[in-house]
């Protein structure tokens, strides 16, 4: 039988017939048996039919009736049991709508249709047959010759029964007449011989009768007379108790007594009374029928009793042969019926087993088997089934091996795409793919920071991504190459986005597929403007360093020599010592103002490497700030520190020199009278701390923030114009930046990040 | 598991039938009614419970056309001592089983009477007479059928009789078992001890 279970396919066994127990439908042998079995009980049930004539009507309705009665009810309940169940079955089997499930229900009614309609019928014709002939038994006739001989034989019976009553009587009232019970037995016999010679009696047996102690009568014999034909097997013993009886005063004074050969002796009692009433004696006449006779009578007795018997027991012997009749067709019923629904099963079972093997295929469980149980067409089809699934489940193995190639391969290829990205993602370079079409395929986190535009630009045009304002340059720079170009070098770009200038190193690659033919490009750039600026701002040292070195060598001789002549023109006429002088003081003036600036020019060409230390950046904030305090009138300085700021690690020199120039630079720029803002936050997911640096002064215009820290430019009178670019120095070597912007509603705000 | 439980009901159901040749009658709380005709009396006496019953149209048309056909007829009287129980079946203290059996000689035209009490056959007698025969199948006098020894002092008992005849005259295809068989009762009397 074929297990089909929910089981994973890897743990599913091929689908084999378990060995032991063999179903009661494939085992020839014990269906063979049950065959034999009820055909056996057939012909026990036909075998005692037919001998049911034999049996007594009284033994048939008592035992055989009952026990065809339980026969009938069991294979009634039997019969129904398995009908129901098949039922019940098929109905399941439709709702549920399994496969051929139809089809064996149309079959297995097909077949108890054509078993049950002619059964049915044959019972009820065979039913009416044996009442009408059980019917037929008793017919007028018969019951008159039957019941007529009858009477002949027990009128001719009673006749010598009473005669024999009659002979009894006359003797006793004539042995009545002795001096009973002391009568002399010789008189007795005298007087009774005659009876017996002339036959009218064939033995007359005469008892005395007296009173025991306890007052019972006692019978004792005083004579016996018979014929000498009379048999002598006669039981004495009977006459006996016969005697008693009546000297009991029992009022059964006669009956037969059989004999061994055959005959009966039909005997009479009658007690002799003396005159005075008293029982006195007992005497028995016996009349012998011979064997033929008593025979005879019998038989027609016999026939008469068996015809009316029978008659009296109509109806359970006709229940008898109805039930012989009902449990042969319920035999043939049971058995055509389960033969009906073996055979169904038989035929739909391996279409059945086919169908179950062919959803579990097609669940995708392709180990099923099946064995095949005949070598007929339905074995080849099962044989081409496995073949078929053998093959569907090896091409499955090799579509599954396929796949878990392709999977490994793409999960390779989406590693390396993962890695990728991670990295387009993690650099500082920007990366734009673009298809053929020169629609934007991705944009990378720098690509998108740098270009100020959202990473998600999918789809979109080139052209519309790059005519946002400020992108313009890059725009130009894109229109005058197309895809299918050949790569070029960086370019660089200068974009101007929200007051800064950007500076951006650009590139363009052609990706090409297997064939050569492109697939679209590549748009890469570095932002080089810190580049840009640490070039200006080495430049802007170099400049420094030899402006201070050619510089400061002359300037001493020349105070010197300024000095000299100052002495020298001492002795000279006052109005050229008084010439001298003012030049020499105007010369050595200069050239301290002259070494002052070269002193500047050497701490920005030799500004030392920044010393970090933790610092509270608050308190050395206020430390810095209180230096103003009272310097200028018209100036003041609000500050906000939040609390449970963390620990900076910062020069806190340079530090303090920067936050000097951003305030001195403020207050310059309100022309000593107005309001200086001072604040620290905490960007914590930045992991930043931000100084900020305002004033309500009148601000800078757009094109000159970016100038600010440039070396040498000042848009004071006074100065080095190295304030700011010392600033941004410091800020870029403590790894922070720095910005300026417009403040709110006036002024200006610098802005300097440093790590936290 | 279903076709187990139909199966054992299946054959309780035929051995239920095979082994009760008669309907079994239970009783509540005490003797029921009874059928008309089976008449139960008990009397208590010298350490036997005599039971007395008659059996009034026992010899019926039907088996007396039976017994005419030469047929033995017999009656069965399935006599039970019972004690009553509040709440179940009354309990039966003890059973005794008197049969009467006629048949009847056509050819001497006599009928041949015998009787047993749980097996135990009487004295045979043969009558002529019907009046005898009805008697003698239907009404039993005075039978010490029970001990007081399987009775408790001041409990209270009662006498069921079932009587069925055989022949079966009515036995139909489907249902073998009798269903004529009369029930009677006794009213309930309370052992003193």
């Amino acid at each position: 039988m074929l297990t089909l279970r929910d089981a994973p396919p890897a743990m599913r066994p091929p689908a084999v017939r378990p060995r032991g127990r063999r179903p009661f439908r494939d085992n020839p042998i014990r269906i063979l048996a049950s065959i034999a079995l009820l055909a056996a009980a057939l012909g026990i049930a036909l075998t005692f039919a037919t001998g049911s004539a034999r049996y007594s009507p009284d033994f048939l309705t008592e035992f055989v009736l009952y026990a065809l009665s339980v026969a009938d009810l069991t294979m009634i309940l039997a019969l129904v049991f398995v009908l129901a169940r098949n039922i019940i079955k098929m109905m399941v089997e439709r709702r549920r709508g399994l496969p051929i499930a139809r089809f064996r229900s149309k079959l297995v009614g097909a077949l108890l249709g054509m078993t049950l309609i002619p059964a049915v019928l044959v019972l009820l014709v065979g039913s009416e047959l044996i009442r009408s002939n059980v019917d037929r038994w008793f017919n007028a006739p018969m019951e008159e010759i039957v019941a007529s001989a009858n009477r002949m034989a027990s009128d001719y019976y009673g006749e010598r029964q009473k005669l024999t009553s009659d002979t009894a009587s006359r003797l006793a009232r004539l042995l009545a007449s002795l001096p009973f019970p002391d009568a002399d037995p010789v008189a007795v016999r005298d007087l009774i011989l005659p009876e017996v010679v002339q036959q009218r009696a064939s033995m007359i047996e005469v008892y005395r009768v007296a009173r025991a102690r306890t007052g019972a009568p006692a019978v004792t014999s005083v004579v016996d007379v018979a014929v000498p034909s009379l048999p002598r097997e006669y039981n004495r013993a009977s006459a006996d108790r016969l005697a008693e009886r009546v000297a009991a005063g029992s009022r059964e004074a006669h009956g037969p007594e059989p004999l061994g050969v055959g005959g009966q002796l039909l005997r009479a009692a009658e007690p002799i009374r003396t005159p005075d009433g008293t029982l006195a004696g007992v005497v028995v006449a016996s009349d012998f029928l011979t064997g033929d006779l008593a025979a005879r009578s019998r038989r027609m007795t016999d026939a008469y009793e068996a015809y009316n018997q029978l008659k009296v027991l109509k109806n359970p012997l006709v229940s008898v042969y109805l039930s012989f009749f009902l449990m042969v067709t319920l035999m043939i019923l049971v058995g055509a019926t389960w033969m009906g629904l073996y055979l169904a099963s038989r035929i739909t079972r391996p279409v059945q087993r086919l169908a179950a093997a062919a959803r579990e295929i097609g669940a995708g469980h392709f180990d099923q088997r099946l064995e095949p149980e005949t070598s007929d067409e339905v074995g080849s089809l099962v044989e081409a089934f496995n073949s078929m699934a053998a093959e569907l489940s090896a091409s499955r193995q090799n579509l599954e091996r396929s796949a878990h190639t392709l999977k490994r391969q793409h999960q390779e290829v989406e590693a390396r795409r993962r890695y990728i990205q991670t990295i387009l993602d993690r650099i500082t370079t920007g990366v734009i793919s673009l298809d053929d079409a020169n629609r934007v395929s991705t944009v990378n986190n720098a690509a998108a920071r740098l270009l100020g535009v959202d990473g998600d630009q999918s789809g979109r045009p080139i052209e519309d991504l790059l005519a946002r304002p400020g992108l313009e340059p890059l725009a130009k720079l894109f229109a005058a190459g197309r895809p299918g170009d050949a790569d070029r070098p960086a370019q660089e770009v200068s974009l101007a986005r929200d007051g800064r200038e950007l500076h951006l190193a650009v590139a363009t690659t052609t990706l090409h597929g297997e064939g050569g033919a492109v697939e679209g490009r590549l748009i890469v750039f570095d932002d080089i403007t810190p580049l840009i600026r640490a070039q200006k701002v080495a430049a802007w040292r170099e400049v420094a360093r030899r402006l201070a070195h050619e510089i400061k060598n002359p300037l001493t001789p020349i105070q010197l020599c300024a000095e000299r002549l100052s002495r020298h023109f001492q002795a000279a006429p006052p109005v050229t010592r008084e010439l001298v002088e003012e030049c020499t003081r105007t010369i050595v003036g200069e050239v301290e103002s002259l070494k002052g600036l070269v002193d500047e020019f050497s701490q920005f060409a030799r500004m030392p490497a920044p010393r970090r230390i933790p610092t509270q950046l608050p308190q050395l904030l206020s430390d810095t700030l209180a230096l103003y305090v009272g310097l200028f009138r018209d100036v003041t300085i609000e500050t906000h520190f939040p609390p449970d700021l963390p620990m900076a690690r910062v020069d806190p020199e340079q530090i303090r020199r920067v936050v000097i120039n951003l305030v001195d630079n403020a207050i310059e720029a309100m022309d000593r009278r107005g309001r200086v803002f001072v604040e620290v936050q905490h960007l914590p997911v930045e992991r930043l701390l931000r100084l900020v640096v305002a004033d309500n002064g009148p601000g800078i215009p757009e094109g000159e923030r970016e100038k600010l820290f440039l070396p040498y430019y000042s848009t004071k009178r006074r100065g080095s114009g190295l304030g700011l670019a010392i600033v941004r120095r410091i800020v870029a070597e403590h790894g922070g930046t720095v910005e300026v912007t417009a403040n709110a509603p006036r002024g200006t705000r610098f802005t300097i990040e440093l790590p936290a | 598991m279903i076709r187990r439980a139909f199966l054992a009901a299946l054959l309780a159901t035929v051995l239920g039938a095979c082994s009760a040749p008669a309907p079994a009658v239970f009783a509540f709380s005490g003797p029921p009614a009874g059928d008309e005709g089976l008449h139960v009396t008990s009397l208590t006496k010298d350490g036997q419970i005599l039971v007395s019953f008659s059996l009034a149209d026992g010899l019926t048309g039907e088996l007396r056309r039976a017994i005419d056909s030469g047929l033995p007829a017999t009656i069965t009287y399935v006599v039970e001592l019972r004690r009553p129980e509040s709440l179940w079946f009354d309990r039966t203290v003890a059973t005794a089983t008197v049969t009467a059996t006629v048949r009847f000689d056509n050819l001497t035209r006599q009928h041949q009477l015998s009787r047993t009490i749980d097996g135990r056959g009487e004295e045979p007698r043969v009558t002529e007479e019907e009046e005898d025969v009805r008697t003698w199948l239907t009404a039993f006098d005075r039978l010490p059928l029970f001990s007081t020894a399987q009775l408790e002092a001041n409990s209270v008992y009662y006498v069921k009789v079932r009587a069925y005849a055989r022949p079966r005259l009515n036995g139909s295809l489907f249902w073998p078992w009798d269903r004529g068989g009369k029930t009677g009762y006794t009213p309930r009397f309370t052992y003193i001890g």
